[in-house]
């Protein structure tokens, strides 16, 4: 009863911070596009807006309110999803364009995140394991720290040109019929950083634990070395593995702004960059605070795990 | 020694900002041709000697990204020092927000400052940064004060009558400083990568002089030009790896 309590309390201070968190963003959103010098409707129209236009556009977007009146009916629209109408799309609803962006985009993400995590435990337990020679597995590792060390933003085009404009093995960046294909060479290159992550991580849990007794145990019952690296080794790893997959979601995200721009793939980064350039208010509100909740969520995702898989944590 | 890549990068790229100063001018005939004995690195949209442009990029950046660090590093270090001196509450605070800063998307909350400015400027992109670059130092110094806090010349100043603003100057901020310096190097190599990346999607400097912008341009003309692209992903990366390597110098001398 007090354990589940416990659990309760936890969970519930858990969403009340990420709900801080996102306040935080969206506020700071706010604020930026409004107290920042400069009139956001002129930023909107251009500096050769005429009066009437200018009004006009104040009046859309209410900034002919006091700052508190316009805070309120800001925080309020985030709580119902309505931020009004699309500046440059009249009649389509603001968030209507965010939620439709963000299913790419959380498609990427995943697919990337799930990748980045095999491909990592696997690149560690081969640095670890007894199945390569010494000499192999000191090669991986430096492998994995040089890969570490890469930007994505300097080897992603790189291997975009070397694989769609040489050898025409993956779609070109722009092209439409893109589909599955273009969804995995995109999400094979954002999860490249965060496999080299794991991977580094996950080998230096995994060496801590080479010479444990239960792994000794378990090898003298006979199990084969797959099953002792893979039942016995990683479950135990795992929980700095989640840890090091979370602090990079962020990171992950930043990447997946850069590959849709350079695959020009629809999503969330294109919405906020489109919004950006043409100076849709209500959309890049939307946006980078859909942005964030995404972040948040899949944090807290991260967190619920290593709770279920470290009980260590649960405490 | 290992701070020598990032010197001879900044020497390199110096004289030839101040020999080839006007990056952004056109020369239409020259658009996208290659490689020649007049524009060594060729040419890009609208015929910009990429060598100009990449030489002036590479000073800015390699400035915003040590100022960046720096400021992260002044502010952070102290921070986090006081925080862990002073315990409870305020301690618990600043970790946690460093975990979340430091997991947050850098690049998001540029966005959205960056929304606001009409012409965003180097100046705009290093106060976007600053906001998150305190916190990886900040974390590091937390955490070796709590070492430090409860060992014996700390208590034999506090036993002598130093306040708590002494005892962080003279005895906790001497020790702390190494071990937060540690992080420039990757602080650095991250302003280095953010600089270009927000450069890359559009929201760079609009005269276009940024690593990012060239990085655009090749990837808009993969096909025609190519080697505008190697020039943008190969100047990214050995800025990236030099600073990188400089902090690892910083790191050998501290630690």
């Amino acid at each position: 009863m007090n354990a589940i309590a416990r659990a309760l309390a936890a969970t519930f201070a858990r969403i009340a911070e990420a709900l801080v968190v996102v306040w935080l963003l969206a506020s700071l959103v706010f604020f930026a596009l409004r107290l920042l010098p400069g009139d956001p409707a002129a930023l909107v129209l251009g500096d050769d807006a005429s009066p009437v236009e200018l009004a006009r556009v104040r009046a859309t977007l209410h900034l002919d309110l006091p700052l508190g009146a316009q805070y309120a009916r800001f925080l309020r629209g985030l709580v119902t999803l309505d931020l009004g109408e699309s500046l440059r799309r009249p009649g389509v609803s603001a968030m209507a364009r965010v939620l439709e962006s963000l299913g790419p985009t959380s498609a990427l993400a995943s697919v990337a995140v799930g990748l980045g995590a095999v491909m990592g435990i696997a690149a560690a337990l081969l640095a670890v394991g007894p199945w390569l020679r010494p000499r192999a597995r000191v090669w991986i590792e430096r492998a994995l720290v040089a890969t570490s060390a890469m930007p994505l933003l300097a080897f992603a085009p790189v291997i975009t040109y070397a694989l769609a404009a040489r050898a025409r093995l993956v779609p070109l960046p722009g092209d439409p019929d893109a589909g599955i294909a273009g969804l995995l060479f995109a999400s094979t290159l954002l999860s490249i950083p965060l496999a080299a992550h794991v991977g580094r991580v996950g080998r230096a849990a995994l060496v801590d634990l080479g010479r444990a007794p239960f792994l000794v145990v378990a090898r003298a019952k006979g199990a084969s070395n797959l099953r002792v690296w893979l039942r016995h080794a990683l479950p135990v790893a795992s929980g700095p593995i989640v840890t090091v997959v979370a602090t990079q979601l962020g990171a992950l995200l930043g990447g997946a702004v850069v590959l849709e721009r350079l695959f020009e793939r629809a999503g969330l980064g294109t919405l906020i960059l489109e919004a950006y350039a043409s100076r849709d208010l209500p959309v890049l509100e939307g946006a980078v605070v859909a942005a964030g909740a995404l972040f948040v969520a899949s944090q807290a995702i991260a967190a619920a795990l290593q709770a279920a898989i470290d009980p260590r944590v649960r405490a | 020694m290992r701070a020598l890549p990032l010197a001879l990068i900044a020497a390199v790229a110096s004289i030839g900002a101040l020999m080839l100063r006007a990056p952004e001018r056109l020369d239409p005939v020259r658009s996208w041709c290659g490689p020649s004995a007049s524009r060594p690195l060729g040419c890009g949209e609208g015929g910009v000697n990429l060598l100009a442009v990449v030489a002036n990029a590479e000073v800015r950046g390699v400035v915003l990204a040590i100022s960046v660090a720096l400021i992260g590093f002044a502010i952070g270090t102290p921070l986090g020092a006081a925080s862990a001196l002073a315990r409870g509450r305020l301690e618990r605070f600043v970790l946690r927000a460093c975990d979340l800063l430091q997991a947050f998307p850098t690049f998001l909350l540029a966005l959205a400052v960056l929304s606001a400015v009409r012409a965003p400027t180097r100046f705009h992109m290093g106060a976007v940064f600053v906001l998150t670059a305190w916190a990886p130092f900040a974390r590091l110094s937390l955490v070796q004060t709590r070492v430090l806090r409860d060992q014996a010349f700390v208590d034999a100043a506090r036993a002598l009558g130093a306040g708590r603003a002494m005892v962080l100057a003279r005895h906790v901020l001497p020790n702390v400083l190494g071990v937060a310096a540690v992080q420039l190097g990757a602080e650095g190599a991250a302003v280095v990568v953010s600089e270009a990346a927000l450069g890359f999607v559009g929201l760079g400097p609009r005269d276009g002089v940024s690593l990012g912008s060239v990085l655009d341009q090749g990837v808009a003309a993969m096909l025609r030009a190519p080697h505008v692209l190697f020039v943008g992903a190969a100047c990214v990366f050995v800025t990236s790896a030099a600073m990188l390597l400089a902090g690892r110098a910083i790191e050998a001398k501290g630690g």
